[in-house]
This record gives structure tokens, C-alpha cells and sequence, in this order.
């Protein structure tokens, strides 16, 4: 097992009173897993996923991950874990501007010590199998959204990840630039990376092996695809 | 429209406190700085111009050399102004001012008050400078002996009234003569090159007048309107054949200028325009303090920097905020806003910006204007602010200020694309900027130069205080004024010796610090004077005690000795005297001088060389020195021993209030003395100080400013980082290295600047520290250091935002 969240709860409190944002929320993962979160605006989907990825905290709850309690680590050792384990891409891509794509994707690696050689061999890799040889050098203003998106990924892969958690891939992108990021999600889960994705799309949704329904903070189904 | 401009200008201001804070404050602090500068220059560019003739008055400076040692005089003979007079029509007015020494006892009801600010002038006096009158005819205010001018003050002083014409005032001299006043004059200004309280005839002073070798006296011409007087130089030559020659011939056998020329030697005479004396002459001696016109560039040079500082803060932090200005810019231009329209909105906020600094500033200079004075030496009064030019020129400082700061943000504002900006693709352009680079390390520049200045500066003050000056000028007791003691000053010199805490003492009328009596003589080394062996030379009268008091080193021969029978011939002189001479063993030698009214020939014969001791400010080479048995009593040197100083003093006191009870005690120590020399460049070392402090706070506010704008613009992309794995300490690194690459630019620039400079200043020392390495290392460090600490902040706080908050969605 990858990861497990136990009777998971995270709320605010305003004006005195709760509101929750997690309620009693429990999953289990697998590794080779590909999972799609689903649910109206504000029923807790980004939260979840920022939980998983370690980003926030919560209030109560079990929170295991490769054998690790989570909730019984310290900030430092928690960035440890999820520097090495997982990968993030998102809506809005977050490339850094002032970066080219080669530095982009660079970037994960120079924040875990790796060799400088291996560093070139590992990004001319990421470089090669997304076919993006030729834009290297360019910024990402000079790219399209999928094209953008392609270099969110492929920073996401590059440390090797376990698990991939991408917050609305394909948010910004049209069908076409979408279709596409989801056949290479599918095809990076047969090699054997665990895919969690927050989507709109029942489409899209349809590429994951189960889909969970959040609704007001708690699992309300859970789908077999 | 343009109420519109304020509005907008005023609730921006509020809107971004934290911004309109750190400019205003910079602004004011600047500005402060600023007119603090200029009123200390004005002040000093004021100097003689309420004189009304002010234009037309000039100095005579001599410019001697004789015997290889220089002389750059600020008097002249006696005869020199009035045969100027008589010879040259140009030559409108002259008057004498001589202050031999510089101080005299005068009695006020039972008791003798000791006056500075004295002197005895021709009755002339009043034809050529602007001496105002209360009471008194300047025709006739000098014109006859036994009379006195004074001031208002002093008449109040004395008489406690402005009405003391007639009245008599006893000086303390052998005949105690009483001086009848014959005017009461308005007190003279702070901002001139003299200030005296009393004037007193020219009659009484005891003189061989007519005497053209002898140079003594302060002599002043009023030229006649249009008279070049850099032609008029060219006189001197023919009066030095007519007048001067003749008696150089009778007394040294001086045959021709040509001949004296050839040997080396010099006698030139020109005229200073009066205007030049405070901030251009630095000649013996001069009337009051002068100061220099180096020190009023640099001041200039301060003051315009300083101000720059606060404009490149006020640049550097609306740039950076462009953005939040953006979205308003596009809005505006669609809505049909010119540029033009634009740039006015934008320079009207940063001249509101200014004018809000410039009524802190005000506030600042009305509160630091005290401390100001203390460490500039100056007695400057805000009131000054309120002289119609100064009022215009505070008026124009927000315009101009406000200008300079809002041109190149106004510029760079109404140039968005309107489309662009409401797109919201502001993006790039604002987060780095080369300008913006340029502006930081310009003040990073400015205040690094300031440190090494600073530093160099206490260097050099502490090397003076440290220096091997070749006497001891600790626990030294001076007692003024013994000479007044007539027959008792033996008996009161012996009772203090007595005291317990005194080791020794000694008669010393002659002391090593400047400002105090000199006297000065023509040698020669053969029994007939001429130009080929004269040569000029300090001859100093002391007993026998002085030289081991003054802790001074006997190198060769021996000290003066009560053994010797002959010693009233002997005379020491110093290493420069002795290497001048030119004589392998000094030792026995003979010299000749000339002695008394009739300039009789006597021979001295050299006792021994005494190691140099710096007897003027280490900005000049020690000259060449000789030392003769004689007692001048003016004033006795007591070595004390640093047990209970104040009850010794009380003891002293006591012992000289029974012997003189009419006579003031003043005392001094030498080692004061020795620092009093040096009080300029301690000013110039505080003021260094007190400026570079504020350069660095100025430009640490607007780094501050910048790092938090930085730091806000680079939200998104720390978070990005901070998810990729980044540890806060090396998103704080990210940060403060582009900030620290430019310190360290700015810090290369600086060094040679500031090495120059500093080199420059130190020239004018004649003894002086070198400018080490670890000056530049420490300013730069320090610099550094303050820009990390200011940065880092920042930094840290932006480097522990959690990523979620800043990546989120919406």
C-alpha cells in the first residue's frame, strides 16, 4: 500500500463555529493506482489533495505513507518524504517565468543535491521522451498551455517520483491539448507511477481506474471505473 | 484635472502605507540632511560680504624663503601699506591690524579679566571694513593714542551700557595704561575672518617702526573700483628695489635681488582678494579660524548624494510597485488619458510626496540643528530658513526633488499597453530591472565611499593622537599668564614644585602646540650675513629645566647646565636645523645672528641637537628649531602625577590668588592644546560619521522597500520552488544573492573612488597613516552585512509562507 488516510477531519473556525473542510475522510491507495477526485466547487477537492501532498496539514486523523506516519513527522522530515516521493502539476502549470524549460525541469533535482552530469543525462532524457528537444531553450511565455503543461509534467517526473498529484491538468487547455495529457497520464500509470487526479471532467475522469465524490468535505461514492 | 491628480495622489498615499512611509521618511531624513548642508555652506560662502566694499579689499601675503625654510605669511612689514599708499594711486586705503599676542588683561571693577578677542588696529580701519557705529566719530575713533573701539557687548560688559563713550578701560601692561573709549561699534559677525570686541589705537604699540625686514602685521588695502589687482602684483617688484633692498643691503649685505634669487631665495608679496581669506588661506598668522574650500565641496558633494539617495529610493519603490499602478494606467488610457496627462498625474504625486518630506524635513533640521552646530562648529539658526532667498530655495526643493524622483517612474508608468496591462501580461518587466539595478548599487556606492571616508578619517585622528610628537604632552599643567606675577612668578613656580602630585616644572613661554608664541631669526654660519649663509630659524628662550620636562631627547651634546658658565651663548637646535647646516658634528659649531633694535651681530655656539618634536600640527614638516638659555615667564609648565587633579588645581589656585589676587587663573593641558589643533578634522570625522549613517539608513530603507516588493512579486514562483523540494534557506539565498551581487559591484566601484578621495584629503598631512587593505574590507563587509540584514527579513518571511496560500487558485 502507498498511502492510507485514517477518519481524517481539517476545519476553520469562524466566528466560533467549524467549518469543516475534510470530514472523517478515508482512503486507501495502492501503489500503481490511478485515482480521479471529483466534486462540486468547494467540496474539498484541492484540500485532499493538498493533504496527500503533504502541502497542509489537518486536525485530526492517521496519515500513513510508504509506512510513515505522516502526522507524527516534523516539517523537515515531511519535505524530505515528499521531495522524494511525489510530483506536482497543476491547473496553472507554474513554470517559473524568469526559467527556460530546460532550467524548469531542471529545478526539482537542484533541491536534491544531484549531480550536475547526472542532472544533464536525467533532464535531456524528460526532454527526449516528451518530444520537446527543440524548446528547450525557449520561456515559457514562448509556449502554448499543453505544450506549458507537457514541462509541468515532465518537471513532475523528472526526480522519479512514486506518486503524481495533479490538481485540474487540464483545466486550462482545450479538448484536443487534453486528451493528449491524459493518454500520457494513462501511459505514464502502466509504467507503473500512481496517478491521483482533481478533475471537472467526467471524461477525463473516465481514464482513472476509480473515482471518488467529494461532497461538503466528505467521500460520498466511491466508482470503479 | 488636477485636483483630480491629488486625490488620487492622496489616497494612494494611504492606501500603501507601509510605502508611503519609506519614502516619505527617506525623503524627509534626505532633505533634512540636505538643507542642514546648505545652510552650513551659505554660511560659509558668507564670509566678509557684509563688508560694503567687500570687493575691493585685499590682503598683502608674503612669501618668503630664506636659508632653505619657507615662510607663507599672511602679514607684512610695517611701512609696506603706507608706502603702497603714497606710490600708487590705485591704491585707495590701507589699514594695519597687528595682534601680537593675542590676548590682554583688562580690568573690570577691582579684578583683570583676560580678553581674546583683541586687537590694535589704524584708525583706517573704519574706511575700509563696514564696522557699523553706535556712538563715535570714525574719523577720529583711533586717530590718537590711549584709545579704544569696542563692541556692544563689550560695553555692556563692562559699563552695562551702550554708553561708554569717554569711559576708561586699564589694561594690564607695564604702565597700565588706561584707554579712553572713543566709539562703541556693533558686535562684528560670526562669518568673518576676524571678530574682535577691542580695537585700540595703533599709537601703543612699542615697535621699531619703519623696519621693512620684519614682517608683523595684517595689512589691508582698499583698491580703487576696477583695479586688477593681479596687475597690481606686479608693483612689488619695484618696491622691493626702491624700499626694501636697501636695508637688506645695510644689514646682510644683500646686494641684489638677482643675487638672493640665485642662492635659493625668495621674497614675493601679492595681493589676496579678502572674499578668498576664510575658505582659501592657510598662512601664518591668521586672525581667526579659517576654514577651507575643500571642506565646502565636499559638504556640496554630501548633500547632493544624500539627496539623490532619497529620489533613487522614491525611483527604485514607485517602479517596483508599478505594477499595482498597471491595471489604473490602462484603465485611464482607454478612457482616452494622453501620456502627457499621465506623466503630469505621476509628477504631481511625487512632488506631493516630497512636499510632505520636506515639512518632516524641516521639523528634523529645527530638531538637529543643535547637534548639527556642535559637531560642525558652527552657530547656524534655523531662522536662517526664513531669509527670502533661502525661503524661495526651500519652495523649489519639492519641485525640483520631486521632478528628478518622478521623471523616470512617470516615464516608465504611462508607457504601459493598455491592453496589455488590463490582460493582466504586466509580468516581466516589473520584477527585474537594470536601471533599478543601477539605482540600488548607486547608493550602495555612495554610502560605501562615506564608510572608508569615515574610517580613514578616525584612522588618521587616532594616528595623531598616537604619534611620536618627540615630547610629552601627558599630565602636562600649563599655567597662563605668569609673566603677570612680575617678581613673584619665581616664588610661585617654586611653592607649586613643592606640592605633592607636581614633579617638575619648568618656565615655558614657548610650547609645541600651535597657537602659541613664536619667534623666529635670522642665522647665518659666518661672521658676515649674506644672502649665501643667512638663513631663518625658531629661536625659543627656556630655562634649563624645560627640555627634560617637555620630555624632549638630547641626541647629541648636552642640555643647558648651571655648570657652564657660558650657556647664556649656548643654543640647541632640532634634527631639521642640524641637517639644514649640513655640519657632521654640529656639536661646537658657531652661529650668528642679529640681536636687539640696533641689529648688533652675536655669536651662539651649538651645545647640542635635540631629537625633532612636531611643535605645529602634523600636517607640516617639523622646521627648523633652535633652542637659547632666557626665561620667558608667560606662561609655567608643571608635570603632574595623576592622583587628585581637581584638589591640585584647587591648591594651585589658591597659591596664585594669594599672589595675584587681581588676576585671572587660567590653566590649560597641553595634551587639549595638542587635540584643540586638530579640532577640524575630529568635526569632519563626526560629520563623516553622522552623514554616512544616515546615507545607509536612507538606502537601507529603500533595499527594504524593495526586498518586500521583490519578495511579494516572487510569491508564486518561491511556492513553485518550495513544492519542488526548496529548503527556506536556499528560497532566503535566492533572494538577498541578487541583492548582494549588487553591493558587491557597487563596493568595486567605491574603492577607488573612495581611495582617491581619501589619498587627496591625506596629502594634506605631512605625517600621515596609509589606507590599508582592511578599510575597504571592513566598508564593504559592513555594507554587506546591513543589506543582508535588511533583505533577509524579507526573505526568511516570504521563504516560510506555506506554498498552498500562494499557489491557490483563485
Amino acid at each position: 500500500m502507498l498511502l492510507e488516510l485514517k477518519n481524517i477531519f481539517k476545519w476553520v473556525t469562524v466566528g466560533g463555529n467549524r467549518v469543516f473542510l475534510l470530514k472523517d475522510v478515508n482512503l486507501q491507495v495502492q501503489e500503481g493506482e490511478f485515482i480521479s477526485i471529483m466534486g462540486p466547487s468547494g467540496s474539498g477537492k484541492s484540500t485532499m489533495l493538498n493533504v496527500i501532498g503533504m502541502l497542509d496539514g489537518f486536525d485530526e486523523g492517521e496519515y500513513n505513507f510508504l509506512h510513515e506516519s505522516v502526522h507524527k513527522l516534523k516539517e523537515k522530515q515531511r519535505a524530505q518524504l515528499y521531495k522524494q516521493y511525489i510530483g506536482f502539476v497543476f491547473q496553472q502549470y507554474h513554470l517559473i517565468d524568469e526559467l527556460t524549460v530546460y532550467e524548469n525541469i531542471e529545478t526539482p533535482l537542484l533541491y536534491q543535491d544531484v549531480k550536475s552530469s547526472e542532472r544533464k543525462a536525467m533532464v535531456a532524457d524528460m526532454l527526449d521522451r516528451f518530444n520537446i528537444v527543440g524548446k528547450k531553450d525557449l520561456f515559457p511565455a514562448q509556449l502554448s498551455g499543453g505544450q506549458q503543461q507537457l514541462v509541468g509534467i515532465a518537471r513532475a517526473l523528472i526526480a522519479k517520483p512514486k506518486l503524481i498529484l495533479a490538481d485540474e491538468p487540464t483545466g486550462n487547455l482545450n479538448s484536443k491539448q487534453g486528451e493528449e495529457i491524459m493518454d500520457l497520464f494513462t501511459q505514464l500509470n502502466k509504467e507503473g507511477v500512481t496517478i491521483i487526479q482533481v478533475t471537472h471532467s467526467e471524461k477525463n475522469a473516465a481514464y482513472a481506474g476509480r473515482t471518488i465524490h467529494l461532497l461538503d468535505g466528505r467521500i460520498e461514492q466511491q466508482v470503479t471505473n | 484635472m488636477f485636483k483630480n491628480y491629488i486625490i488620487v495622489a492622496w489616497r494612494n498615499l494611504l492606501k500603501n502605507k507601509t510605502f508611503s512611509l519609506l519614502n516619505i521618511v527617506g525623503l524627509a531624513v534626505g532633505l533634512a540632511c540636505f538643507i542642514l548642508i546648505t545652510m552650513y555652506v551659505m554660511d560659509e560662502l558668507s564670509y566678509d560680504k557684509h563688508n560694503e566694499k567687500a570687493e575691493r579689499i585685499y590682503r598683502i601675503n608674503s612669501d618668503i624663503r630664506f636659508g632653505g625654510n619657507d615662510l607663507r605669511l599672511a602679514v607684512c612689514s610695517d611701512p609696506m601699506g603706507a608706502t603702497l599708499k603714497k606710490d600708487y594711486p590705485q591704491v585707495e586705503q590701507f589699514v594695519r591690524i597687528y595682534n601680537s599676542n593675542g590676548s590682554k588683561m583688562l580690568k573690570k571693577g577691582t579684578a583683570f579679566i583676560e580678553e581674546t578677542k583683541v586687537a590694535h588696529a589704524d584708525s583706517t580701519i573704519f574706511d575700509v571694513f563696514t564696522l557699523p557705529m553706535i556712538a563715535g566719530n570714525p574719523k577720529t575713533a583711533l586717530s590718537e593714542p590711549n584709545t579704544v573701539v569696542i563692541s556692544k557687548s563689550a560695553a555692556e560688559k563692562y559699563f552695562g551700557t551702550v554708553d561708554a563713550i569717554g569711559k576708561g578701560i586699564e589694561v594690564n601692561d607695564e604702565q597700565h595704561t588706561v584707554y579712553k573709549v572713543t566709539a562703541v561699534i556693533k558686535d562684528m559677525p560670526q562669518n568673518a575672518h576676524f571678530n574682535y570686541d577691542f580695537i585700540f589705537s595703533m599709537d601703543n604699540v612699542e615697535y621699531g617702526w619703519g623696519n621693512f625686514l620684519s614682517h608683523n602685521f595684517q595689512t589691508y588695502v582698499l583698491l580703487q573700483p576696477g583695479t586688477d589687482y593681479k596687475a597690481f602684483n606686479k608693483n612689488f617688484k619695484q618696491v622691493i628695489d626702491k624700499y626694501i633692498l636697501p636695508q637688506a643691503k645695510q644689514l646682510m649685505q644683500i646686494n641684489s635681488m638677482e643675487d638672493f634669487a640665485r642662492t635659493g631665495n625668495k621674497l614675493e608679496y601679492s595681493l589676496m582678494p579678502m572674499l578668498d581669506i576664510h575658505l582659501y588661506s592657510d598662512r601664518f598668522p591668521e586672525l581667526g579660524v579659517n576654514s577651507s574650500i575643500q571642506y565646502v565641496y565636499i559638504f556640496s558633494a554630501v548633500a547632493l548624494f544624500i539627496l539623490l539617495i532619497a529620489c533613487v529610493n522614491f525611483m527604485n519603490l514607485s517602479t517596483a510597485r508599478s505594477s499595482n499602478r498597471a491595471k489604473e494606467v490602462g484603465i485611464r488610457k482607454v478612457l482616452g488619458t494622453g501620456k502627457k496627462l499621465l506623466i503630469g498625474q505621476f509628477l504631481t504625486e511625487s512632488t506631493l510626496m516630497v512636499f510632505i518630506g520636506l515639512l518632516i524635513a524641516i521639523g528634523l533640521v529645527w530638531l538637529s540643528i543643535g547637534y548639527f552646530n556642535n559637531i560642525a562648529g558652527k552657530t547656524l539658526g534655523i531662522t536662517m530658513l526664513l531669509k527670502p532667498g533661502y525661503l524661495l530655495f526651500l519652495l523649489l526643493i519639492p519641485v525640483v526633488t520631486g521632478v528628478l524622483a518622478g521623471l523616470y517612474p512617470a516615464f516608465f508608468l504611462s508607457s504601459f499597453q493598455p491592453i496589455a496591462v488590463l490582460k493582466g501580461r504586466t509580468g516581466k518587466a516589473f520584477s527585474r530591472s537594470n536601471f533599478r539595478s543601477a539605482l540600488v548599487i548607486f547608493q550602495f556606492f555612495t554610502s560605501i565611499v562615506l564608510i572608508i571616508s569615515t574610517i580613514v578619517v578616525f584612522k588618521q585622528l587616532n594616528f595623531i593622537q598616537n604619534a611620536k610628537i618627540g615630547f610629552n604632552k601627558d599630565q602636562m599643567l600649563i599655567v597662563n599668564g605668569t609673566w603677570a606675577l612680575n617678581n613673584n612668578a619665581d616664588a610661585f613656580r617654586n611653592e607649586v614644585a613643592k606640592m605633592s602630585g607636581v614633579k617638575a616644572s619648568s618656565f615655558a613661554g614657548y610650547l609645541p602646540v600651535s597657537n602659541s608664541s613664536r619667534n623666529d631669526n635670522t642665522f647665518s654660519t659666518e661672521a658676515v650675513m649674506n644672502e649665501k649663509n643667512g638663513f631663518n630659524m625658531q629661536v625659543w628662550n627656556v630655562d634649563y629645566d624645560y627640555i627634560p620636562v617637555m620630555g624632549m631627547e638630547v641626541l647629541k651634546g648636552r642640555n643647558f647646565s648651571k655648570e657652564y658658565g657660558s650657556d647664556s651663548t649656548a643654543l640647541i637646535i632640532n634634527e631639521t636645523a642640524a641637517k639644514m647646516l649640513g655640519f657632521d658634528d654640529p656639536v661646537g659649531k658657531k652661529l650668528y645672528t642679529l640681536v636687539g633694535n640696533d641689529n648688533e651681530l652675536v655669536s651662539y655656539t651649538i651645545v647640542a641637537v635635540v631629537k625633532n618634536f612636531n611643535y605645529e600640527s602634523l600636517r607640516k614638516n617639523v622646521g627648523p628649531l633652535s633652542m637659547r638659555l632666557g626665561y620667558n615667564k608667560w606662561a609655567t609648565a608643571f608635570k603632574v602625577s595623576a592622583t587628585d587633579v581637581t584638589a591640585l588645581l584647587k591648591n594651585i589656585e589658591t597659591k596664585w590668588k594669594s599672589m595675584a589676587p587681581d588676576m585671572p587663573f587660567s590653566y590649560q593641558f597641553l595634551d587639549d592644546s595638542f587635540d584643540n589643533m586638530y579640532r577640524a578634522e575630529q568635526r569632519i570625522g563626526k560629520v563623516a560619521l553622522s552623514f554616512a549613517l544616515l546615507a545607509i539608513f536612507i538606502a537601507c530603507l529603500g533595499l527594504f522597500g524593495l526586498a518586500a516588493y521583490m519578495a511579494e512579486q516572487r510569491t508564486k514562483e518561491i511556492g513553485v520552488r518550495k513544492v519542488l523540494g526548496a529548503s527556506v534557506t536556499s528560497i532566503t539565498t535566492l533572494l538577498s544573492k541578487d541583492f548582494v551581487k549588487l553591493v558587491c559591484i557597487a563596493s568595486l566601484i567605491a574603492f577607488p573612488v573612495a581611495w582617491w578621495a581619501m589619498s587627496t584629503w591625506l596629502r594634506d598631512f605631512a605625517y600621515r597613516v596609509s589606507i590599508s587593505w582592511w578599510v575597504f574590507g571592513l566598508a564593504g563587509f559592513v555594507a554587506l552585512l546591513i543589506a543582508v540584514l535588511t533583505v533577509s527579513s524579507h526573505a526568511i518571511k516570504a521563504a516560510l509562507t506555506n506554498p498552498v496560500k500562494s499557489l491557490r487558485n483563485e
